[in-house]
């Protein structure tokens, strides 16, 4: 795998924010826009930024000790997979012992399992990593077979 | 990317004294979903039971969001009883809605006369 900046995207291959809840929108445009240079079609980009935004709202909430703490998130890609890093200072948090916003259910991690083919997470003195990677030859739209299947 | 925004409570007269229509748009994220849950707070304080929000113009909803309406629906219960309805026709945020469960504990309708006739016939 190899930084996706090599990729003749021209995309960044990293950007630091604030762990400040306003940085959630320059996240999801960046997720979006490295998703559109990899060539994911747009429900494939909608559950990626999806993903995206569950994790660096986890790390905002959960790896912050306060606003001027920073969420370092970074990307990689191969010909078959695009994996977005977000990386804080904290400790992960398991959304089901949540007790406020994202409660009840633990929805936050449920949906990135969900919507992306692998999450990984890396837990080590320094902060907590968690690796979202979507793989271009997708499997059918997560969203579409949920609702397949609900329906 | 669209802008949050949450418009003015609409009371409807003859729809009863408590029904309120909140109307929401843009993406719906942690940063904003505080602003959402204290609308929907200041409606059921008001007396109203019956909520309706319309998330038409809504394009994005995050987990926080979602468990804020899901926490709405608890308060319901507890104070004896009322009904939140969500009107979306966007189909992600459907699909969101469904993968989080969501759609067991609220009504989703597809427009906002819809809800209101619901509402009508619950009443």
């Amino acid at each position: 795998m190899r930084a996706f900046q090599d990729t003749a995207t021209h995309a960044a291959s990293e950007l630091h924010v604030l762990a400040r809840r306003s940085e959630l929108g320059v996240a999801r445009k960046y997720a979006e826009d490295v998703a559109a240079a990899f060539g994911l079609d747009s429900d494939g980009r909608y559950e990626f930024v999806y993903a995206v935004n569950e994790a660096v709202t986890n790390a905002i909430r959960h790896g912050a000790s306060d606003e001027e703490d920073m969420i370092h998130m970074s990307i990689a890609a191969d010909a078959e997979r695009l994996t977005f890093c977000v990386r804080d200072r904290g400790t992960f948090v398991m959304p089901e012992v949540d007790a406020d916003e994202s409660s009840p259910g633990g929805r936050g991690l449920a949906l990135m399992a969900s919507l992306v083919d692998e999450v990984d997470l890396h837990i080590d003195p320094g902060g907590t990593t968690v690796r979202l990677t979507k793989l271009r030859a997708a499997s059918p739209s997560v969203l579409e077979t949920a609702q397949a299947q609900a329906g | 990317m669209r802008t949050f925004y949450i418009g003015d409570d609409v009371q409807l007269e003859h729809m009863g004294p408590d029904v309120a229509i909140l109307v929401v748009g843009g993406e719906v994220d942690f940063e904003v979903s505080p602003q959402l849950k204290a609308r929907l707070m200041r409606a059921i304080k008001a007396g109203n039971r019956r909520l309706i929000l319309d998330l038409t113009d809504v394009t994005f909803i995050d987990s926080t969001a979602i468990g804020v309406l899901a926490g709405t629906v608890e308060k319901l219960d507890e104070l004896g009883g009322g009904s939140l309805s969500v009107v979306s026709n966007h189909e992600k945020v459907v699909q969101i809605f469904e993968i989080t469960g969501l759609d067991n504990m609220v009504t989703i309708h597809a427009s906002r006369d819809e809800a209101l006739a619901a509402a009508t016939v619950t009443r």
